[in-house]
């Protein structure tokens, strides 16, 4: 058993596995990992992993090793990352011993990043899963300055893949449940206008900018409360879009336009506030046809 | 790529059903945009129906208010064939099914800051409308928006009252909410923009526990009313 004290966290630090699935029908969402591919480069990273990973934000972490030794992995954006002050690579992996320290700065590009480990991290699990929810308070842990993480040897460990190289280009979508009722010219509008990531972003969703002002004049639909999904991307009263993400509500009465494809939704978490975001619209099936080559 | 699946004409039968892809790996089948009692009563047979008659690749169903999400791994289904499937099950007679509702009683202390503005938006004093919102049980309609969230009803359109128009940031878990001909229960701390009525010490959520929750769609309701 190897004893970890975080010595910094930002607030949107968390614990995270593949996510808690199968609960749909209770109310509860799946979680997980912002950027699915790059938590499991990180495993890949440490060459095999346990479940469980800590995801940090630009906001940076920092963690020394109390007691015992261990192997980690590093991936996710473009982080800085030393241990006891001397720079290793990212993506990346390091053996860490007692007494060594491992802190983490924001890089060039990115906002979500991942530690994995070769052992695993027993807290925090609710209902088959110790993912975070931050909306609800479920699960894992939010982390902060002074606490304490145990990681165990894990009785099985997951290999993941190598880390890929991100694509450039538009963030392809599915048209979404309530696509009809946006006007011709606004569902064009949406797919050849540029929108703009903004700060407010969270594990629940990203609010975009929309200077041309697609949605300015997009009605207020009263809506039977329905399913929402993973890279939804719904127009709130005020015209603001928002994409939702991991911990999003499961049902809800805003209109949803489109839903970001399973392969982009990785690549769209990362995008840096400010960077500005074009949305091309592709079927169902060409879209399980990238989901099937691994993107 | 949408499929409109016309009704069948052999009762006992379901109602007409769109199959609508949302992303890549969820389906839904709706069958209604308004929220009626009939596509209510026909999302919770189907998802009952569903799940007892398992579609490989399919992960996971879950009934709405007028609509059953699938989640399926579209590396061993995909969307066409799986709506192929579930076209199939559209057209099986909907007559066998019985449901195995439990009935759930909601003791409810009428306390909420909003029951006076409710009482007499529907014109009743206190006392004759909480007779009124418990005089018949209701269905629960739906589990969503939060953990153990379940929507309620329907009350008759006497007591129909609108959303409020500004959302409480926070009300407690066991807050009983009341708006659009229903009465939902929190089981968490929620946001809403429903009118509090009262409060109950009945929770739907217990995260320790799996399954975490207890009602589920299409179980009976029946509301006391306690000091």
């Amino acid at each position: 058993m190897t004893r970890l004290r975080i010595i910094r966290a930002g607030a949107l630090a968390t614990l995270q596995d593949a996510g808690r699935f199968g609960y749909l029908a209770h109310g509860i969402g799946a979680s997980g990992p912002m950027d699915r591919s790059a938590f499991s480069a990180a495993a890949y990273m440490t060459g095999g992993a346990g479940p469980v990973g800590i995801e940090f934000t630009t906001a940076g972490l920092e963690l020394e090793v109390e007691d015992g030794a261990c192997t980690l992995g590093l991936a996710g954006g473009e982080f800085s990352a030393t241990v006891n002050g001397k720079a290793i690579a990212w993506p990346g992996a390091c053996d860490l011993a007692t007494g060594d320290r491992l802190t983490i700065t924001a890089g060039p590009t990115g906002n979500f990043g991942y530690v994995r480990f070769h052992g695993n991290i027993e807290m925090g699990r609710v209902l088959n899963s110790a993912s975070t929810n931050s909306r609800i308070g479920l699960g894992g842990a939010q982390l902060s300055a002074g606490d304490a993480l145990e990681v165990r040897s894990a009785a099985e460990t997951e290999r993941g893949i190598a880390p890929q190289q991100v694509e450039d280009g538009p963030i392809r979508v599915i048209w979404g449940l309530h696509a009809e009722q946006f006007s011709p010219d606004v569902r064009t509008a949406f797919v050849t206008e540029a929108f703009e990531m903004t700060s407010q972003m969270d594990r629940m969703g990203m609010r975009l900018r929309d200077p041309s002002g697609v949605f300015a004049s997009a009605p207020n639909l009263n809506l039977v409360s329905d399913a929402i999904v993973d890279g939804d991307i719904q127009i709130l009263g005020d015209g603001t879009p928002t994409v939702l993400m991991r911990d999003h509500q499961p049902t809800g009465g805003y209109p949803r336009i489109a839903t970001v494809i399973g392969s982009d939704q990785d690549r769209l978490a990362q995008l840096r506030p400010g960077t500005k975001v074009m949305f091309s619209p592709i079927t169902v099936e060409h879209a399980q046809t990238l989901l099937r080559r691994g993107y | 790529m949408n499929v409109d699946l016309p009704a069948s004409r052999d009762a006992p039968s379901w109602p007409s059903a769109r199959l609508l892809p949302l992303g890549d790996q969820h389906l839904l089948v709706r069958f209604s945009e308004g929220l009626t009692q009939s596509a209510n009563a026909a999302a919770i047979e189907f998802a009952q129906l569903l799940n007892s008659s398992e579609i490989p690749g399919v992960l996971e169903t879950a009934p709405n208010l007028v609509s059953v999400l699938l989640r399926y791994d579209p590396e061993a289904i995909s969307f066409m064939r799986l709506s192929g499937e579930i076209g199939l099950r559209l057209k099986t007679s909907r007559a066998a099914r019985a449901l195995n509702a439990n009935q759930h009683k909601i003791p409810v202390r009428f306390d909420g800051p909003d029951l006076n503005e409710v009482a007499a938006s529907v014109e009743l004093d206190i006392a004759a409308f909480i007779t009124a919102h418990n005089a018949a049980p209701l269905k629960a309609l739906a589990t969503g928006f939060a953990p153990g969230f379940v929507y309620a009803g329907f009350h008759s359109e006497a007591l129909r009252v609108p959303r409020r128009t500004r959302v409480r940031q926070q009300v407690a878990a066991g807050s009983v909410l009341f708006a659009a001909g229903q009465t939902a229960i929190a089981a968490t701390d929620i946001p809403t923009g429903w009118h509090v009525i009262g409060h109950t010490e009945f929770r739907n959520f217990h995260p320790e526990q799996d399954p975490p929750s207890t009602i589920r769609p299409g179980d009976t309701l029946v509301f006391e009313a306690i000091k």
